[in-house]
């Protein structure tokens, strides 16, 4: 199917392309910059390309903080909550789209409602909660409120109702289950909206700081987001470390990404062959 | 046979250990990794000499560890002792949320330095720990190129004004003067040694009214407009104090933060430290501080007042400022350590602190230290006058302080 | 037809258990409080009706921060979206490098946000790489920095917002390119449709549900503005949102937790009002063109 193109409408793109990249990667090379800078370095200009390296900042934070158990802390609860937001939404999701009882609607309502709160109102009760529940400063805080997201039933949603239900129905009259249709036929051609779920999810719990910090309080629960809070001091901002402790925290959902950046690509053409 | 018994015994008597222990949360902002260990070793010493008391330790970040402590202390469920910024503790202390210590701090008021800081209506709410003020730092190199004297340091307010534009006309990147943007927080507070030292009030002496607009306060906000636009480099704390350790300001207003980075950061600057200046002779700084607290709720008054006299006695805040580099202990005995007085940076902290002032303990202080704020920042970044700027704020005080 | 309600039910279950057990009574109790005088620290509260409302629409800290987040929510959307397929549109073709590409546009959107904003105080500062970027190409910058300026600061964190969100939505936008059936265009290309035919009349109205979820996710975060706030000018320089103001008074200065609870629903009832008006806007077209 690809057409063939011509040499400047090639060269066209290609500078189109290349020139988004440096605006979207330019912030992110600085800080990756700055990590392998030595404290006291400058920060101008001239220090991008000239200045310093060192590794010195790196192997501070993983010295003179359990980083370790941070790293794992955040992996943990990222990879549970992930889980159950893979699971739980595309089942709220799913039903949402394609059973439009009244019921459904009320829940849907409910879904976008309680996105319109700011969580700082809802951080006091919610605080409160997890105390009378004996689940504050404990895993259940950070993994049990969070594992079915709004925003994660609602692209589902999205999804479904853009998807042709010829599928389903085909598989209806040869007499499959419910639950049935929905693991096996619908789940595989939703997979690039479970895809972006799944790195979405996980970012925003890898980097997620307010909720984790105000509900938990012992050192070995801490998440990176929290112990890279906790490692900078009281007056100035130490952009080396930092920066250093940033670089180390988007490696991993970068990974992410670029693992399941394929089923993105893939997507529906798989399961519609099948049709 | 005999195993056991010794078994069941070691059990028995560790039990009853165990059932004798008070647990005593405490939450403290002390976490990065210079002061972090001396926090933890202190603790343990602690429970070493006092074995039937432990001490949780709870981390908070200086970002958002006001509201972590304010969501624990409104659902009661704070910790036992918590550490407290010196302007929170009168809105604590007016909710009844934290214990009047009074009675039991007597015997060391006089060893201690900032006591006022924590007493409200008549009360002492905290402990004093570590203070904080400010100093006038110089740049020698820049001063020389402006044709002063290295032993020169702008005394009063007209030589700094003269001192600043000299060295602004050095050239297009030299400023005389680092004028802090508008930085909740952190504005105010190099405002008020130029309020104080020209001697204006917040209130009236029955503490009525509010006379923030005073011509005294008009004149400090005009000076300190005239720095700021005559010579001023406008940025936050941050890149001030960057711009002056690259040698391009003059003269900042800055804390013993700084000594310790010039010191970490290998930095060659040949700088001064010295008092802030007034209109004619040197002024007042502005004095915080971080104090210990116990929550009125606490199951465990004692314990915890045996743990804050620890923690604050002069050794081991004599032991703190060292590892953290702190500049201003509140003990007077840890401060005439000859760590701090043979050392002329730190000896201009401890010095500056004598002459410090703090604002007023009300439990409207935020919202005085907004409109404070907003007003400052109205006269330096807004279209308003110093006059009109500070007649609004006063007019907006007196109606919040007026409400309960 | 019963046991396909059961079965609607169970499938939604997970977040029913989830919303009734961790979400609804926090949000019945903001909406409480926001009718008392609730202060976080005293001791009691007492009822005021509607007291808190009629006072959020006189107070002028909140009348201009609703100023506020309505310039940053119209500023922001239809860039934020048009950029996002535009992208989308680009790298959804097979070509040489394009998880390259990909990776890259995508890669501000996995970065914390509170990181991002740091980054970009540096960036916007006096002396910073955008006002280089300015002088080169012969705008004068403002002299103390972008974020500290009024006439500048909202604009920047705007353009800061643009530039983080575009990855994310672009995924979205490729994630619904591909539930496209290839046969559409195929019969299009047989009825001599021209690229840009097949683009208006098979993948926008294709994309609508997926535009929908973006446009309402995208308004319902931009609303609740506040990080950017809070780490790069602390609400200062007319920056202030909404949720800064809520923070600022519930949280930390003056602790009135009644009062900025009610400015928290009084802000949910227009991101609701605006919601509805897109979902109208957007109505499921059940019939589609091809």
């Amino acid at each position: 199917m690809v057409r063939p193109v011509s040499l400047p409408a090639n060269a066209l793109r290609y500078s189109l392309l290349g020139g988004l990249l440096v605006v979207m990667v330019f912030p992110l090379v600085w800080m990756f910059r700055v990590a392998f800078l030595q404290p006291g370095d400058s920060l101008s200009f001239g220090s991008l390309f000239g200045g310093g390296f060192t590794f010195g900042n790196f192997a501070d934070l993983f010295v003179q903080t359990n980083m370790g158990r941070y790293l794992f802390n955040s992996a943990l609860v990222g990879i549970l909550v992930t889980l159950g937001n893979l699971v739980f939404c595309f089942m709220t999701g799913y039903t949402l789209a394609r059973y439009r009882t009244l019921t459904n609607k009320a829940l849907f309502v409910t879904v976008i409602l309680i996105l319109m709160i700011p969580a700082h109102v809802t951080i006091i009760p919610l605080y409160v909660l997890c105390v009378k529940a004996r689940l504050f400063d404990s895993y259940g805080a950070l993994i049990l409120p969070w594992l079915v997201n709004p925003i994660g039933i609602f692209l589902v949603k999205q999804y479904v109702e853009s998807v042709p239900p010829a599928m389903e129905e085909a598989a209806r009259v040869d007499g499959a289950g419910e639950f049935r249709i929905l693991f096996a036929v619908v789940m595989p051609v939703c997979r690039p909206a479970l895809a972006v779920l799944a790195i979405q999810i996980f970012f925003t719990n890898w980097n997620s700081f307010f909720f984790p910090y105000i509900l938990t309080s012992r050192e070995e629960l801490r998440t990176l987001p929290v112990g890279l809070a906790l490692f900078q001091g009281h007056q100035a901002v130490d952009w080396q470390h930092l920066m250093a402790g940033s670089a180390l925290a988007v490696l991993p959902v970068l990974a992410l990404f670029i693992l399941l950046q394929r089923r993105i690509v893939s997507g529906i053409t798989a399961g519609a062959i099948k049709q | 046979m005999q195993k056991l018994l010794i078994l069941i015994v070691t059990a028995v008597l560790t039990q009853s250990v165990a059932r004798a222990t008070t647990t005593l949360e405490w939450w403290q902002f002390w976490t990065d990794p210079d002061s972090r260990p001396t926090i933890q070793a202190i603790v343990d010493d602690f429970e070493k000499a006092n074995p039937d008391i432990k001490v949780n330790i709870t981390d908070l970040t200086w970002a958002n560890g006001q509201e972590k402590i304010v969501i624990a202390f409104a659902s009661g469920t704070g910790p036992d002792v918590v550490e407290l910024g010196s302007d929170w503790i009168a809105q604590f202390a007016a909710n009844g949320q934290l214990a009047d210590i009074s009675q039991r701090v007597i015997a060391d008021s006089g060893n201690f330095q900032g006591w006022g800081l924590a007493t409200y209506d008549g009360k002492v709410f905290g402990r004093p720990w570590i203070l904080g003020t400010r100093v006038l730092f110089a740049n020698e190199d820049l001063m020389r190129k402006a044709g002063y004297d290295t032993s020169f340091l702008p005394y009063n307010w007209p030589q700094l004004e003269q001192a600043a534009i000299n060295i602004r006309h050095l050239g297009k990147d030299y400023y005389g003067w680092g004028s802090n943007t508008a930085e909740k927080h952190r504005l105010y507070k190099k405002f008020l040694p130029f309020f104080w030292s020209n001697g204006a009030q917040f209130f009236t002496d029955d503490n009525r009214y509010s006379i923030i607009s005073s011509m005294k306060a008009i004149d400090a906000l005009k000076f300190y407009k005239k720095l700021h636009d005559s010579a001023g480099f406008v940025g936050d704390q941050r890149s001030i104090e960057d711009a002056f350790l690259d040698g391009k300001i003059g003269f900042i207003i800055s804390g013993d933060w700084l000594l310790k980075r010039i010191e970490v950061e290998k930095r060659k600057i040949d700088f001064k430290s010295g008092p802030i200046p007034g209109p004619k002779y040197p002024g007042k700084s502005f004095l915080g501080g971080e104090f210990l607290s116990i929550n009125q709720a606490s199951k465990n008054h004692d314990a915890a007042l045996k743990f804050i006299a620890f923690v604050t006695s002069p050794e081991n805040q004599l032991r703190f400022c060292k590892a953290n580099r702190s500049a201003n202990p509140s003990s007077l005995l840890a401060q005439q350590d000859p760590y701090f007085t043979g050392n002329p940076h730190l000896q201009a902290f401890i010095k500056q602190i004598k002459s410090a002032e703090h604002p007023p303990v009300d439990p409207h202080w935020v919202v005085i230290e907004d409109e404070l704020e907003k007003a400052i920042e109205d006269a330096l970044f807004g279209s308003r006058l110093p006059a009109q700027a500070l007649r609004n704020a006063q007019t907006r005080i007196t109606q919040a302080r007026a409400k309960q | 037809m019963r046991a396909h309600r059961g079965i609607a039910l169970a499938l939604g279950l997970p977040w029913l258990l989830t919303f009734g057990l961790f979400w609804a009574f926090p949000m019945v109790y903001s909406l409480f409080m926001g009718f008392t005088d609730h202060q976080l620290l005293a001791k009691s509260f007492q009822w005021v009706g509607l007291d808190n409302y009629r006072a959020l629409f006189r107070d002028p800290d909140f009348v201009s921060s609703l100023k506020n987040t309505f310039v940053f929510v119209l500023g922001t959307i239809p860039f934020t979206t048009v950029l996002s397929l535009a992208m989308a549109l680009l790298v959804n073709r097979q070509f040489r490098g394009r998880g390259l590409f990909r990776a890259g546009y995508f890669l501000p959107s996995i970065t914390s946000l509170v990181v991002i904003s740091l980054i970009f105080t540096n960036l916007y500062s006096r002396g910073g790489y955008v006002a280089l970027l300015a002088h080169v190409i012969g705008l004068t910058p403002p002299e103390n920095g972008f974020l500290y300026d009024s006439g500048t600061a909202l604009y920047a964190i705007m353009a800061m917002d643009v530039w983080m969100a575009v990855g994310y939505y672009m995924l979205i936008f490729l994630a619904g390119l591909k539930a496209i059936p290839e046969e559409l265009y195929e019969a299009a290309e047989i009825n001599g449709a021209s690229p840009l035919r097949q683009f208006v009349s098979i993948t926008l109205p294709m994309l609508r549900p997926v535009t929908l979820f973006i446009v309402v996710i995208n308004s319902i975060k931009s609303f609740q503005i506040f990080t950017e706030m809070f780490v790069m000018t602390k609400g200062k320089f007319d920056t202030a949102t909404t949720v800064y103001f809520i923070y600022d008074t519930g949280l930390t200065t003056q602790f009135k937790f009644g009062y900025a609870s009610a400015a928290a629903y009084a802000l949910f009832a227009i991101i609701g009002l605006f919601s509805l008006a897109q979902f109208i806007l957007f109505r499921r077209r059940q019939e589609y063109s091809w």
